[in-house]
């Protein structure tokens, strides 16, 4: 079928439909991005005073991506460009007389640089991130003075007078170590007393959190005990029996016929993962389950996704995590052109909160992934188009109507550039302000 | 495009106009970030300078990169684009009007007409939007001729719809 207008312009519109096409979802593009551009408007005005998590990007991975974009978005509308003057394809040695399918693998790798940033550092990097709240803020107090009054690296400055108590003493920490003024309290001018008065006001509502990576954490060994068996949940005995010997007991003396009957310990000192299997799955056989926490066994690890509720999930009576090893981001020396990050434990019992920087951290990171992400969802999509018209599929196009392949890129050039635009604007909001 | 614009001297000024809005893009990413780091600004200003930038940063793209700067003359894609940003205006300024209701201390009470006249806003902004487009799609535009005013054969076609 031959569809009208794909070269000349139409009449009435004095375009080609393409164009009025991608112009009209642009257009639309404007009212998604923008309604979205004002939520966080919204939310930026209306968070209170020091609470917008601000200075948690990294603004010089930032800017980079921000010129791989803007790079991409050049390359996209040379290969173009190219293609009007009816250049395909030239020598790849010499950048001066690239053709359109040079300029066009170039654009795709600019993009693919772009989603990599985010994919392998930007948003990772933000999960394995902590922020942790306590419960008291003498124990922060505590906290702090280990973290961070560490080889002599610490002194007392004379910022706010006498000392008067612990609250204002790690005021004056914090403001020496730069470690909260520059995050929340940006906005404050010293002279008028700004950084004072909104840091009385995180500490009377105990909004002042460390932040740091977990290096490792004490986690339960769990014993599973067997309370009991029902025989009415739809299982045999002898199935019962062999749920039994595969959660690992011996077959020997008839030992799974008395745990079904009397009860007892069936394992001691299991990990929670394999603890809770066997929970699982006794329980789906009419068994009822006993755990109880044994010990507590250091663990090495650099654990993704942790939360307050899963670190005090209640076994028995105990937390499953008794505390976590916390290196703390702002308290650091270089030692042999490593750094080091000091690292302190704290006990889960002292935490109020604790968080990486996903969605859940802060109304900030909700925002920020759901933009974020929407426009890199764009640039992924601008891809696929991007490979399909670099494909013989889609360069059969070009040897059968060379304009209308030029205005098929052109289109997808103007999509580029939005993509681009919407980039242009994110930047310094996400980052900067 | 009009036939002038697909000159190959034409194609080659543009290759050079495109390298340097690139330029001036790179620079206006860099200046961003300088000021950010080098100076210490209130959230107002920093709002700004840092918007500001990015605003020219996207005239660029839109008026060099789009070639907007020889397609305006087109109806069709200058009052998409503007009764859209139109839109979003409307809708940045009804968020800017809710937040200002807000009651604060140290802040004057506002007058129960604007947040009526806020909601009037609200309706009125996406209602001409869809109108004008509607319109504007409906009414055969002449692009390269002049304009020939018929305003009584305008009334009638538009009354046949």
């Amino acid at each position: 079928m031959e569809i009208p207008y794909t070269v000349k312009p139409r009449p009435d519109t004095g375009l080609y439909n393409g164009k009025l096409g991608i112009w009209l979802f642009l257009a639309s593009e404007v009212m998604l991005f923008g309604a979205l551009f004002s939520s966080y408007v919204l939310l930026r005005v209306g968070a209170a005073d020091g609470t917008w998590s601000m200075g948690l990007m990294d603004i010089v991975v930032g800017a980079g991506n921000t010129m791989v974009l803007i790079a991409s978005s050049m390359f996209v509308v040379l290969a173009w460009a190219q293609l009007k003057q009816g250049k395909l394809s030239g020598p790849w040695s010499s950048p001066r007389n690239w053709g359109y399918i040079q300029w066009k693998w170039a654009t795709v790798a600019c993009a693919v640089i772009f989603l990599i940033v985010k994919w392998s550092y930007e948003w990772p990097s933000k999960f394995v991130h902590y922020d942790v709240w306590f419960k008291n803020s003498a124990v922060l107090h505590d906290k702090v003075e280990e973290g961070y009054h560490h080889d002599g690296e610490y002194h007392k400055a004379e910022l706010w007078g006498e000392e008067k108590d612990k609250k204002f003493s790690l005021a004056r920490l914090y403001v020496e170590k730069e470690i909260y003024v520059e995050r929340f309290f940006k906005t404050y001018s010293e002279e008028d007393g700004g950084s004072h008065k909104a840091f009385n006001k995180a500490w009377d509502t105990g909004s002042l959190a460390l932040s740091g990576h977990i290096n490792g954490y004490e986690e339960a060994q769990i014993n599973v005990e067997v309370t009991g068996w029902k025989p009415d949940a739809g299982v045999s005995e002898s199935e019962a029996d062999k749920i039994l010997l595969g959660l690992g007991i011996s077959g020997e003396d008839d030992v799974a016929k008395r745990l079904r009957s009397q009860g007892g310990l069936l394992r001691g000192n299991v990990s929670y993962d394999v603890a809770k299997r066997a929970e699982y799955k006794l329980t789906k056989s009419g068994f009822s389950v006993a755990l109880s926490v044994a010990g507590y066994e250091p663990v090495e690890a650099h654990p993704y996704f942790w939360r307050t509720g899963r670190i005090n999930e209640d076994i028995g009576g105990k937390p499953r995590v008794k505390s976590i090893r916390f290196a703390l981001d702002a308290s650091h020396h270089e030692e042999n052109g490593e750094t080091h990050h000091k690292e302190i434990t704290i006990n889960t019992a002292d935490v109020k909160r604790l968080n990486s920087y996903e969605p859940k951290h802060s109304t900030f990171f909700g925002i920020y992934y759901t933009i974020t992400g929407l426009h890199a969802a764009h640039v992924f999509g601008g891809i696929i188009v991007m490979l399909y018209n670099l494909l013989p599929i889609g360069l059969a196009t070009w040897h059968r109507d060379r304009e209308q392949y030029t205005n098929r890129i052109e289109t997808f050039g103007l999509f580029w550039h939005f993509v681009d635009l919407v980039w242009i604007f994110l930047f310094p909001i996400l980052y900067i302000l | 495009m009009s036939d002038s614009h697909d000159s190959p001297n034409f194609i080659q000024y543009l290759i050079k106009l495109f390298y340097l809005v690139g330029g001036v893009l790179v620079a206006g990413t860099l200046i961003t970030v300088i000021i950010d780091v080098v100076f210490e600004m209130s959230l107002g200003l920093a709002a700004i300078v840092g918007l500001s930038i990015a605003l020219l940063k996207a005239s660029f793209v839109v008026a060099i990169f789009m070639h907007y700067k020889w397609d305006k003359k087109l109806i069709m894609i200058t009052w998409t684009m503007i009764l859209t940003f139109i839109f979003f205006a409307g809708m940045m300024g009804l968020i800017m009007w809710a937040e200002g209701d807000i009651p604060r201390w140290g802040r004057e009470e506002v007058p129960v007409v604007w947040p009526v006249l806020a909601s009037l806003l609200g309706l009125i902004l996406p209602a001409s939007f869809a109108v004008l487009t509607i319109k504007m799609l409906s009414q055969p535009t002449a692009v390269e001729a002049e304009p020939v005013p018929k305003p009584k054969a305008k009334r009638a076609a538009s009354k046949k719809k």
